[in-house]
Parts: C-alpha cells; structure tokens; sequence
C-alpha cells in the first residue's frame, strides 16, 4: 500500500518549502481582481463615463464660449478651470462605478462561498481585507489618472479649436486630476468596508449609494443649522471638493487639505469597522 | 523529518478539547473531544444538523469555538506558517466564485503560499480537470466542483485532508476514484478525515468512526468495531407456518419481527437453533438466511435517539 505505482496519483508538493505571506496576500488578490469580467468592465465604464463626459461637457462649454467672447482669451487662471471642470465632471458618476465595484469585491465572495476558500487559506483574515484595499486603492486611482488625463487631451481637443489651452505640468490642472482620482480610490476602498460589514451586495450597494447621493441631498434639504454645518463633512462633498470647482459643489468651508483629512477619516471608519467584525464573526 | 529528499513527516493529529459551538440559543456542537490520528481515515458519521460541518469549520478556523479549542499537529490552523501546507480542506464544492475560471481560482489560492503555476498544473491533473480548466466555474457540475474542491485541498501537498462529503454528486466512477485516492493519501501517512452520508461509502473507505449525534459523540472506534457492537446478527425466516413458528421462536432474548406474510426476521437466535426448532415440531422451512449487520444498520442503531429531524414511517 505504501509503494506509489507510476499509475497512482502523484500527490506531493515538489517546489521548495513556501509558506503564506503578506506578498502572497496581495498577488492572490491582484489576480482574484483581474480575473472576474466585473471588475475589467467596471473599470472600462469608468474610462468610458469620464472621457464621454469630458466630451459633452467641453462640447457645450465651447460653444457657450464662442456666445461669450470674454471668455475667448481670458485669463489663464479661467482656462485651466474649464479644463478642471470638463476633466473631472465624469468623476461625480464614475465613483458610482466603483463604489459598486468596492462591494462587489467583498460581497461577491461571501454570496458564492469563495470567502471560505479565502479565510480557509487566510485563517488570520486581516491580511485579506488589508490585500483587498490595498489592490483596489491602487488599480482604482491608476485606472481614475488614466481617465481624467484622458479627459484632459478630449478636453484639450475640443477647447483648443477656440483657443482656450491649458497646460498639464500646470500644479492648477494636474492637482485636481490628482484629487479626482485619488477621490475614486478612496471611494472603493471606503465601499469595500461596508460590503464586508454588511457581506451582501444588494445591501452594500445600497448603503453606499446612499450614501453618497441621498444623504448630501436631504441634508441639504433639512433647514436647520446642524445639518448645513454637517454637510461639508461627508466623504460625498468633502471629497468631491478636493477636485471640484465650487461652483459645483456648492459649499467650500474647509481648505482643501481638511476636505482630504475628512476623506481619509471616513474610509478609515469604514476599514476599521470591517476589521473589528472580520476578527469577531464566524467567517 | 527527512530534509535530504523532501519527504515530509507527516505525524500530524487533529485533537479537539471541549469543543463546543453555540449559535444563538442552540447548541450545534457539544462539549466533543476526539484525536484523528495519521496514517488512516477517519470517518465522521452523523445524521444532519449533528454538527459535523460546523466541527470541520472550527478545525480550520471558519467558526470561532464558544468554548474548548482544536489543534492541528499542536498548534491552532491560524498560527501555522503555511495553513494550507498543514491542512487541505474541502467542506464546500462550491466554494468558489462563480465567475472566475477553475485554473484562476486555483492561481489566486496558490499564491497566497507562493505555490507555483506548475503545482496548479499538477493539482489539475491530478484531479483530472484538464479540459475544463479554463472554463467558468459557474458552469460546472456538482461533480466537477468537487473535482476542483479536491484540486484547491491538494494545492499544499497538506499533512492532513479534511472532506466533507467529497463523494457528493460524484458518478460511481468518481466515487471509486475519490475512495481509491483518499485511501492512497491515507497509506502515503497522511491523516484523513472525511465526513460522508453513505454509510456503505464509509464501510469501503475508512478504518476509524467517529460518530456525532445532536453535537455529541456517540461512538468513537475502528469500523470493524461499530459494526459488530452495533447490532445483533438477525436471521431471515421464511415459511408458509410462519406465526405457529413465531410462537414457538418467542423467547427472553429473542426478537422476531413479522416483515410480511409468511416472513420472520428473528433476533437472538442462530439460523441452526431455528432450523433444528422446526425439524422438531415437523414445520416446513422455505428460506433460513443469516444477515450480517450492515453499517448502516450499526449507524442507525447508534443514533436512532439523536436525529433531529425525524422522518415518521409511513403506515
């Protein structure tokens, strides 16, 4: 019985004593992401919402332009507000995608029974959720860059036929991209919390969703003091202010740093949350 | 430990303590304690809702204890190194996200230990998974799950082997081919513990029981153990003077049943002490078989108090 005829199954492990890691974590998660159609068609809607918008909205600007003919070399300070504003205007519905995107990539394990196969080979969990955000920060705010410097040259096209130009090593245009992307990363990551609290996709998307677009506009709605003084604080409004020109958002009460701390604030609220049920509950 | 050639030692014990596992108001595992030794396969018997399942996932550490604790080879799942190196498990064919492919799913679990594409390829076909390694896995059959189940437990060559129910949805040929493996992991040393429904199953692949009954263990012995101490041997009586025989069988220590006209099934006592009782008072005997206690009779004797969900005979 104990002899292994060349016909029996060959079960043992030849490569070189390896054990699990942190790195390994992350490259599990890395392919996890890129190996699910959700993921890459979330990610292609995000390019495609923030281009298409960039369009339209350069488009109707430009022609709002010619009508106005002080804009037509206006001071530069003007011009790179307009690309500001066509670069990142796709941003306010993209970081419905990945908000979305965030649950699912939480969610989506626990509705299908893979989150057992994950803690069973992450028995600690933590590095898990810690892998996750990781690996979706960074592909969300790559994929986000991408999309607003794209947005940038649709922008650049539109606009220099009406000899409105903007220059992107100029820190007035690149910072917002920055911002705009960085906003997109924090999103997801923030939405990944709340899937791994709530472990269901309707849910978490629900949550989230309303979260970012419900609870600012019945806040603004509510006419009393608190909830006017409450409003620059949510991760919708603080973070979209740290791209968004004011005119589009309304409000701008804290500096652009205090908007980014803000932000910084809710997601980590949210991981920390995710953390503490991840350790405590059955997985 | 041989460090020479890569032959690995594989003394491991699953030792569970006090184990206990409470949801809410309802006790689904109580107060257990077990060893499953190396070297053999250790069946894990019980009706559903006894609690095996949720004993598997506190091995591994899905499920958190109430109280107590289980070890895998000294040390709790979670502190090894390499888990997946010390325990392969399957408790769910279908622990796998529906849209990814099986050789993916198998990639992104390899590389959390940093197990290489080859091993993935090996596992592959070791299972015999190759012509469907690139296919979603939402499309598989329950079969082909546990195919991909058993490919994922394999993945860190692991000193122990932990299946529920890794015959489920399997055509015969799967099941020969599931139990021939199980067993050949088991003389390789490694330690096995599996869980199955099909007591008939269980006969042919394991050497220990362990039974579970409404989160307890009723028994805890070798399969040739179970069997004999489960239930007494009954013969099979056939005979066109079958309630004059009865009379006459009827006795302290002897149990006849009537199963149908003209048939006895008698507890207690020999196919020759009957054959001789007849010859006796001149009664023809058409058919005097002695019947073995099956598993599966030994199984339901055993838990017969512990079923929580009860099917009523129907009359």
């Amino acid at each position: 019985m104990t002899t292994i005829t060349p016909t029996e199954p060959r079960t043992s492990l030849r490569s070189p004593a390896s054990a699990l890691s942190f790195g390994g974590v992350l490259r599990s998660e890395w392919i996890k992401m890129r190996t699910l159609r959700s993921t890459v068609w979330s990610y292609i809607a995000v390019v495609a919402l923030t281009l298409g918008m960039a369009l339209l909205l350069a488009l109707t600007t430009a022609s709002g332009v010619d009508g106005a003919p002080d804009m037509l070399g206006g001071p530069a300070e003007a011009q790179v507000g307009l690309f500001v504003q066509a670069s990142t205007f796709g941003v306010f519905l993209a970081q419905l995608v990945v908000a979305v995107l965030g649950v699912l990539v939480i969610s989506g394990e626990y509705g299908t029974g893979m989150s057992r196969s994950t803690f069973t080979a992450v028995p600690k969990r933590l590095p898990v959720l810690a892998a996750k955000a990781a690996v979706l920060f960074v592909v969300t705010f790559l994929v986000g860059l991408v999309s607003t410097v794209g947005a940038y040259f649709v922008s650049t096209a539109v606009y220099s036929a009406h000899d409105v130009s903007a220059s992107l090593t100029d820190p007035d245009l690149y910072m917002p991209l920055l911002g705009a992307s960085l906003y997109l990363a924090l999103v997801a990551v923030f939405s990944l919390g709340v899937g791994m609290m709530v472990r269901s996709s309707a849910g978490g998307i629900g949550i989230v969703l309303a979260f970012l677009l419900v609870v600012p506009t019945i806040l603004q709605l509510v006419p009393a003091d608190w909830a006017q003084d409450l409003h620059p604080y949510l991760l919708a409004t603080a973070g979209t202010n740290m791209f968004a020109p004011t005119e589009i958002t309304g409000t701008e009460t804290l500096t652009t740093w205090q908007d980014l701390l803000v932000s910084l604030a809710w997601v980590g609220a949210s991981l920390s949350a995710a953390a503490v049920l991840l350790v405590k509950r059955d997985a | 430990m041989c460090p020479c050639r890569g032959i690995r030692n594989f003394d491991v014990m699953i030792t569970a303590e006090g184990l206990t596992k409470r949801f809410g108001a309802k006790t689904a595992v109580d107060d257990i304690s077990f060893t499953v030794r190396p070297g053999q396969v250790t069946g894990f018997l019980g009706p559903n809702g006894a609690g095996k399942s949720t004993t598997m996932r506190m091995i591994v550490g899905l499920d958190r204890p109430s109280e107590g604790g289980v070890t895998v080879n000294g040390k709790a799942y979670a502190q090894h190194r390499a888990p997946l190196r010390e325990v392969g498990a399957l408790l769910d064919a279908k622990a796998v996200h529906t849209g990814r492919t099986a050789e993916n799913h198998l990639l992104a679990m390899a590389a959390t230990h940093g197990f290489g594409k080859q091993r993935v390829r090996e596992v592959i076909e070791l299972t015999g998974l190759e012509s469907v390694a690139r296919k979603r896995v939402g499309g598989f059959s329950l079969g082909m799950g546990q195919r991909l189940g058993l490919a994922a437990a394999m993945l860190g060559d692991p000193a122990t082997l932990l299946l529920d129910e890794p015959v489920n949805g399997l055509d015969p040929e799967g099941v020969l081919w599931v139990r021939q493996f199980v067993r050949h992991l088991a003389a390789e040393g490694r330690t096995v513990f599996l869980s199955s429904h099909l007591m008939s199953e269980m006969a042919m692949t394991a050497d220990h029981l362990i039974v579970l009954g409404k989160g307890r263990i009723i028994t805890d012995a070798p399969v040739a153990d179970v069997i004999a101490g489960g239930t007494r041997s009954r013969v099979h009586v056939r005979s066109p003077h079958a309630s004059q025989l009865a009379e006459l069988l009827a006795g302290p220590d002897i149990t006849v049943m009537r199963a149908e006209s003209g048939v006895l099934e008698v507890t207690g006592l020999e196919a020759s002490g009957i054959g001789d009782l007849a010859a006796q008072h001149s009664l023809a005997i058409h058919e005097l078989t002695p019947k073995n206690a099956s598993l599966e009779e030994a199984y339901m004797a055993l838990t017969a108090d512990a079923v929580e969900y009860r099917t009523e005979a129907l009359r």
